[in-house]
């Protein structure tokens, strides 16, 4: 297991005109590993899996699979097979006749046929279901028997392109509690493309966050979230608060003091080891802030700054806060551990301390103005 | 796949239709071109060498007369066309399915039987023995002498009888997809009924009724059927003209040259629709942020 | 909110001007006189002489070798064209779109004189072939139109299914591509077939000696010939529209 580099992406590219869907991207991905490719639509992540795939060929680099190059085979010659966003369900064909397709087109007997098929059956749990044609069964059947066509000619990676996108919440909910429950029966490995950042942090061994056409950061989940290395990363998996700053003075060799325009001194965790008066951008996320009326006991190492709530989202499981800092306005989320009432919540226009730990705070490699735009904003 | 293999797999697709339609279609019109400059050949046929004179021998005072006659009829059929189709499109759209399936099934059936039998039985009707005929005449409406067959009128009335189907559908197509709560806010805001129905329900299918427009125009220009078995010498049409220099005269120049003035005269109304409805495509958005 | 009656009324009054004809038509075919303008009794005579009439019997038979052929070759090159126009965008299809396009707005009368100077210009001798190479000529545009309509909402992933789990082009059209397009293979080889077996105007031009269609052989029997006799014949037509008609609606509705 674990062999490292089962499946490579060597300099991949792919231009449409003057697009650039795929951008010089090279990624290895592990046997039986779970990985995610994950971005806005329009990234080139489904590019990039078609390209595995073969349905589209790269205008440069190369796709190798268990040692072999395989950029340029056919999509029937490669060891690979999808699962379609839209399903591709044949609808001039059954259920058990849709499973079969793969090992008829390869001739092989039919007595195996019908085994290999009675066992997919048995593990989508559709035995009852065989001979309907797909417009006769529901969405989530209609996954299922996707999965089993696929998986049925036993292939070296599955693809998936966006598989839960057709679903409603509460169906999709139960179909990543399945996908979870194949992937650790099979064995094999999935290379799964979506833009919901939720399926690819609860699936997924590892992820690729990818903007237009180039990979931003790889990494386990916990990885992308905690520690993201780009602004995008930053505001696309989950929301954020980004601050532009100054080192101003190191504070032993962990920790910085910087200085925001607009905003109050504050220290930071510097893993980049970065210099005094080297220019920074700050991102912390809104659970990573605490709220409270009274001021906080400051530490060393704890940012407390006093600000004015402006406006007051109530969500159930935590309550939304936006409080102005003097030119900032941030983003707080808050828990209720307590029954709402009882705490007599903090509300509209009440002076507040919002406190953080400095290692709370993660200092990006790359920043983009756009990316703000990703991050959730009051009207 | 590699780009050169993707163009060579389009053109081999493209080839079979393309290739056809060049050599069956699109040579043909060349050659109807290329005739109408050569000169008339007294045996029949063209002759030898090139010329004008062809297309100037349109100006023959004959001529102008029969195209006039042309655009009047074909305009006049397309007009009669529109204005019944717009209610009878009208009704279907607001009939149950049921009786809507019903009611357009019948519409269409007449465009699944021959052509050449629905002239026919307006033929057998007009005759002076024929029921119509002896139905006014019995009323004193008209006078037994009063032919009713080979004239303008009676080619008038069957070209909408045989179009009138061709219209319907269209005008149907885009009432079906109309929103009738539509007329109901314009009543609301004071709208007359009729005033509604001009204002808010016309304008709402206004692609249907181009489509009908030209469905009708176009085929109307190059009728030679219609006026061939219901009109006489006095109610000939463009479309009569070049089969009589082709059967009769064999005078092929000449009927190549009637084609293309068939050929712009289709051409001219077709570029001014497009033209006029691209034009409202493109002008809407701004009429709307306006708004 | 009351709604008007007046295009009720009007539709009411267009279907019986569409009928009317054709039912006087149909009654006339029973009646023993020769004009009907007046009823002199039931009788299936000129259905008798019909029958005995080889000509009729043989332009049909044209006519049907005609449609048939044609409907077949011009389903496959109507298929084709759509599925080029469908696939890819390039100014190539542009050019081919106007191709296809131009011949349905393109008045009868046009493409009847145009192919006749192209066959008497190739030297060809006018007769059953020249017509099925015109009536394929005129089909082909609106077998691409009908077949088009049906790509529109084809779901093409299907295909690429196909491949995915490991077939080849040739297998993916025929055991996919193909029978999932059928309906509207079916209904473009269909209104082909009508559009074949009803032409008048194209065909008057191309045919030759010896080549009669059915409508050529309607239209001279209307310029000279007996009109109870083509009531008859008329009736026979019609009988078999509505028929055809009635068996393709429960048809659908099996289906649906």
């Amino acid at each position: 297991m674990n062999a490292p580099d089962f499946l490579e992406f060597k300099n991949v590219s792919r231009h449409f005109g003057s697009i650039r869907a795929v951008d010089q991207v090279s990624l290895s991905i592990r046997k039986g590993e779970f990985f995610s490719l994950l971005g806005p639509s329009g990234c080139g992540k489904t590019t990039l899996l078609r390209i595995l795939a073969g349905f589209e060929r790269p205008d440069t680099g190369c796709v190798i699979l268990s040692g072999q190059d395989i950029t340029q085979l056919p999509p029937n010659r490669r060891k690979v097979n999808t699962i379609f966003q839209s399903y591709a369900l044949f609808p001039h064909l059954t259920v058990r006749d849709n499973i079969a397709f793969g090992l008829r087109i390869e001739k092989r007997p039919q007595r195996e046929i019908d085994h290999e098929v009675e066992r997919m059956l048995e593990l989508i749990q559709m035995k009852a279901e065989a001979g309907k044609f797909p417009d006769t069964i529901s969405g989530g059947q209609k996954q299922r028997v996707a999965i089993a066509r696929a998986l049925i000619k036993k292939p070296q990676v599955l693809l998936l392109d966006e598989p839960l996108a057709a679903l409603d919440l509460k169906l999709r909910q139960r179909m990543l509690i399945e996908l979870d429950l194949i992937h650790d029966e099979v064995g094999i490995t999935f290379l799964y493309v979506t833009h919901d950042q939720g399926e690819a942090m609860s699936l997924s061994d590892r992820i690729a966050v990818m903007n237009s056409g180039i990979i931003e950061q790889v990494g386990t989940p916990a990885e992308i979230y905690e520690a993201p290395r780009s602004s995008f990363v930053a505001a696309f998996i989950g929301d954020t608060n980004f601050f532009e700053g100054r080192v101003a003075e190191l504070i032993g060799n962990e920790y910085s003091r910087l200085v925001i325009d607009g905003f109050p001194d504050v220290t930071v965790f510097n893993d980049k080891q970065l210099a005094v008066n080297n220019l920074i951008y700050l991102s912390v996320r809104p659970e990573k802030f605490h709220i409270s009326r009274e001021r906080q006991e400051k530490s060393p190492r704890h940012n407390v700054v006093p600000g004015r709530v402006e406006e007051v989202i109530y969500q159930g499981s935590l309550t939304r806060y936006w409080v102005r800092v003097q030119e900032y306005r941030i983003a707080v989320t808050q828990q209720h551990s307590r029954f709402l009432l009882d705490e007599k919540p903090i509300t509209w226009d009440e002076n507040v301390w919002v406190s953080w730990h400095a290692d709370d705070g993660f200092m990006l490699e790359r920043y983009s103005q756009s990316d703000e735009q990703l991050v959730t904003l009051p009207e | 796949m590699t780009p050169a293999r993707a163009r060579l797999n389009e053109i081999l697709v493209t080839l079979p239709s393309a290739g056809w339609l060049a050599v069956l279609f699109v040579v043909p019109a060349l050659i109807v071109v290329a005739i109408s400059f050569k000169p008339t050949d007294p045996l029949g046929g063209a002759g030898a060498g090139w010329t004008l004179d062809t297309l100037k021998s349109l100006g023959n005072p004959n001529y102008p007369a029969i195209l006039w006659r042309t655009l009047w009829l074909s305009i006049t059929t397309t007009a009669l066309c529109i204005l019944l189709a717009t209610p009878v499109g009208y009704c279907l759209a607001r009939l149950e399915k049921k009786w809507r399936q019903m009611v357009l099934l019948l519409v269409v059936v007449p465009f699944w039987t021959s052509f050449l039998i629905r002239i026919f039985a307006w033929k057998m009707l007009l005759h002076p023995e024929g029921i119509i005929k002896q139905a006014l005449a019995g009323l004193g409406i008209v006078s037994p002498e009063t032919p009713l067959l080979y004239n303008q009128w009676a080619v008038l009335l069957v070209m909408v009888y045989t179009f009138l189907p061709f219209a319907i559908l269209p005008v149907y197509a885009a009432a079906e997809k109309f929103d009738f709560r539509l007329i109901e806010a314009a009543r609301d805001l004071g709208a007359r009924r009729f005033q509604a129905f001009c204002r808010v329900f016309l304008p709402g299918i206004r692609r249907g009724l181009f489509t009908a427009l030209l469905i009708v125009f176009i085929p109307a220009l190059g009728s030679y059927v219609i006026p061939d078995i219901v009109g006489g010498p006095g109610a000939e049409m463009l479309g009569n003209k070049i089969a009589q220099r082709v059967f009769v005269d064999r005078n092929l120049p000449h009927a190549c040259a009637l084609s293309l003035l068939l050929i712009l005269a289709v051409l001219l109304p077709l570029t001014a629709v497009l033209a006029l409805q691209g034009a409202r495509e493109k002008a809407r958005p701004i009429i709307e942020e306006g708004a | 909110m009351k709604r008007s009656l007046v295009p009720y009324c009007v539709t009411a009054a267009i279907l019986v001007f569409f009928y009317l004809p054709i039912l006087v038509l149909v009654v006339n075919s029973f009646n023993t006189s020769r004009f009907g303008g007046s009823w002199e009794g039931f009788s299936l005579v000129w259905y008798s002489r019909l029958l005995n009439h080889r000509e009729i019997w043989h332009a049909l038979t044209n006519s049907l070798v005609i449609a048939v052929s044609s409907s077949i070759v011009s389903v496959l090159l109507g298929t084709t064209a759509a599925l080029a126009l469908h696939r890819y965008a390039t100014r190539l299809q542009k050019a081919h779109y106007m191709l296809i396009y131009t011949p349905l707005i393109m008045p009868e009368i046009l493409m009847g004189i145009s192919m006749l100077l192209f066959f008497i210009a190739a030297g060809m001798q006018l007769g059953l072939f020249t017509i099925f190479l015109a009536h394929v000529t005129f089909c082909i545009s609106f077998v691409a139109m009908v077949v088009l309509g049906r790509l529109q909402d084809f779901d093409f992933s299907i295909i690429e299914a196909a491949q995915d789990l490991g077939a080849n082009w040739w297998q993916a059209t025929w055991k996919v591509l193909v029978p999932l397009l059928m309906p509207g293979l079916v209904a473009g080889g269909l209104l082909a077939f009508t559009l074949s077996i009803d032409d008048f105007v194209i065909t008057f031009f191309v045919a030759g000696p010896g080549s009669t269609t059915l409508p050529i052989r309607i239209y001279s029997m209307i310029k000279h010939g007996s009109p109870p006799l083509i009531n008859a014949l008329s009736t026979i037509l019609l009988a078999v529209t509505f028929a055809a008609v009635y068996i393709s609606q429960h048809l659908l509705e099996d289906k649906t």
